[in-house]
């Protein structure tokens, strides 16, 4: 079996675990908060490709999600365009956007990319909440072409309560688990590809890998296209989750809380994010009682794992794995360096 | 008759490279016909890497033109260099650092060889054959799953060597491969570069170690301040005035011209 076999195998077995949430808890809350995971977990499997994998340190990927679930708001709001028709849409605009963003960073490096992604995010959001102007004068009042600050609720659903009644957030659940596992197995795909090594070549040495022949600016478009399809559609799937959409989905602190997701779970490694993601969201229940103590002890977290473990969880563990078939490999020594 | 004869494979026309006000490279020709191997030497920040840059496209030439059969490669790009059939090998110890051994030197066979319009989503067996060759013959079979950057100097020296021959390329640079190496291991690479030049390889290569340099080149340019201070045999390098005042020295000259005397053995 190849190591991308395992990790796929790996995935479905644990998706067909989580598949049986629903089955044995009758709990609505912690059915609903794993679907809540699911959302935030594809979006940092998403946005590993771009940060892990590519080492393009750009901060977009909420605004691509934004882009997504905005889509899909505003064709269900305006037009009565069918969820399911919507989704896929709201995916595919964020992928536009995201190879526009790509052109725009091809120049630039490092932390650069990351102001530019960054003010791109907020002039979005501003352009959001500024606009005051009624685009329409619907009973409820108000409405922007955007949303404005109020944002959009009532546009759409996936009809699940006339398919399971009071039972209808099990079948978003499944939804969700459903856009993860893709996403998580695309992921697995991509890195274990030729494409995957292209842009982790790039992201080690981008002048050495010209010599080898691997084009910096076809990989960069790649990766962020690709990146992009289920960060938006994990946005459209949130706006219908959710039912409604405003320009919290910006929020910066979120975007922290998702990027530390990456960090502790180990940047660049398969695993990683959603492990990541997985403890936090964890940890963030279990402090939920704490108030403003919550977000200090988030911090201590973060801290914690970046000083003892620098390439987070899974790389500490991927070196432990390394380091002993080191050891093992050097008590039984092979004929290693043939004579030529 | 000499106008039949195919072009040469490499070709620098009156190149020029100019940083600014300094003239890395001036006014500089020479052609190296296929089969060849071309040394070059000369003092440091003689230019010697600053053509290898202009060569394989990583810097574009200030004025003059760049060859590769007779085609004019002036201002194509590395990648198009590579796959036009050029590898090079780099001066400082390059690589994939988080990548393993073995997926150096498939990327490379993967994307060196031909222009990928869009990535497949595996290798071709192919590739992972030339792989497994392309390791053999540097004698790294066996360190496949390393981590680059963990690799000690000769073995990243090889594998930048693998990496470059498994493009199966027409022309290989390489800049100072035996840099820091001990005289066993300069042998080991010695010997892998001959055996490259025994397949139809021509070679650029670029060299201090003057056993190295001496033993190996059919040929050798001695660049100095950007021009070329000495061009043939490099038998003729010992009794050339100015290569010994400049680059030799009284000492290293007579330790070359015994090189060349075929006296290795005593002085090796
Ligand atoms: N990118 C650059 N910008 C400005 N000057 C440069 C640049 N690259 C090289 N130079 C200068 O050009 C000259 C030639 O440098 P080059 O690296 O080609 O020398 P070299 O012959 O390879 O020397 P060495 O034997 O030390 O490797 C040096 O004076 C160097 O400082
Ligand atoms: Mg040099």
């Amino acid at each position: 079996m190849t190591a991308r076999q395992r990790d796929i195998t790996l995935c479905l077995l644990f998706s067909g675990l989580a598949a049986l949430l629903p089955l044995v808890s009758d709990v609505r809350y912690t059915v609903t908060q794993t679907t809540f995971f699911f959302i935030w977990a594809t979006v940092v499997v998403q946005w590993n490709l771009v940060f892990g994998i590519g080492g393009i340190f750009s901060l977009a990927q909420m605004a691509l999600f934004a882009i997504g679930a905005y889509t899909t708001a505003m064709l269900g709001y305006y037009f009565g365009t069918s969820m399911i028709l919507a989704m896929p849409i709201g995916a595919l605009l964020a992928v536009l956007f995201s190879v526009a963003l790509g052109l725009a960073c091809l120049k630039l490096r490092g932390p650069y990319v990351a102001l530019l992604t960054l003010c791109v995010a907020q002039v979005l959001y501003l352009t959001i909440v500024n606009d005051t102007d009624c685009f329409t004068n619907p009973p409820s009042g108000c409405m922007p072409l955007m949303g404005g600050v109020r944002g959009f609720s009532r546009f759409g659903d996936l009809g699940f309560r006339e398919l399971l009644g009071s039972g209808f957030y099990v079948g978003r659940y499944y939804v969700g688990l459903a856009i993860l596992t893709v996403a998580m197995i695309v992921s697995i795909i991509v890195i274990r590809s030729p494409m995957g090594l292209a842009f982790q070549a790039l992201r080690d040495n981008p002048v050495y890998a010209a010599a080898r022949g691997m084009d910096r600016f076809k990989y960069q478009l790649w990766i962020f296209g690709l990146s992009a399809f289920f960060t938006g559609l994990a946005g459209s799937f949130y706006a219908v989750n959710t039912g409604a959409v405003g320009p919290v989905v910006f929020s910066f602190s979120h975007l922290l809380f998702l990027l530390s997701m990456i960090i502790v779970g180990g940047v660049g490694t398969i695993w990683g994010p959603i492990v990541g993601a997985l403890l936090l969201m964890f940890a963030e229940e279990a402090m939920r009682e704490l108030g403003d103590m919550r977000d200090i002890g988030m911090g201590l977290i973060l801290v914690v794992c970046v000083v003892l473990m620098p390439r987070g969880i899974v790389g500490l563990f991927e070196d432990l794995v390394r380091w002993r078939t080191a050891r093992t490999a050097q008590a039984v020594p092979l004929p290693r360096r043939e004579t030529v | 008759m000499s106008a039949s004869i195919s072009p040469p494979l490499l070709s620098c026309r009156n190149v020029t490279k100019q940083f600014g006000s300094l003239v890395a490279i001036d006014d500089l020709s020479f052609d190296l016909p296929a089969g060849e191997i071309l040394g070059i030497g000369g003092p440091n920040g003689a230019g010697k890497t600053t053509l290898f840059e202009v060569i394989s496209g990583h810097n574009t030439a200030t004025s003059g033109q760049i060859l590769l059969e007779g085609r004019d490669v002036t201002r194509c790009s590395p990648v198009q260099m590579c796959h036009a059939g050029m590898a090079r090998v780099f001066q400082l110890n390059t690589g994939f650092d988080s990548l393993s051994v073995r997926d150096n030197v498939r990327v490379a066979a993967y994307y060196g060889r031909r222009n990928r319009v869009v990535p497949g989503i595996s290798m071709e067996p192919a590739v992972e054959e030339a792989v497994d060759a392309a390791l053999r013959d540097v004698g790294l079979a066996g360190s496949d799953d390393c981590l680059t950057a963990t690799l000690p100097v000769l073995d990243r020296k090889l594998l930048m060597l693998a990496s470059a021959l498994v493009m199966k390329p027409r022309l290989l640079l390489l800049d100072e491969p035996v840099g820091g190496l001990t005289h066993k291991e300069i042998d080991h690479v010695a010997e892998i570069v001959r055996r490259v030049a025994a397949t139809g390889v021509t070679v650029l290569l670029i060299e201090h170690v003057m056993r190295f340099l001496v033993q190996l080149s059919t040929r050798v340019l001695i660049l100095h301040h950007g021009r070329k201070l000495y061009e043939g045999p490099a038998a003729g390098l010992a009794n050339d005035r100015d290569v010994v005042d400049v680059y030799l020295g009284k000492g290293a000259g007579e330790y070359v011209a015994a090189l060349t005397a075929g006296d290795a053995q005593h002085v090796g």
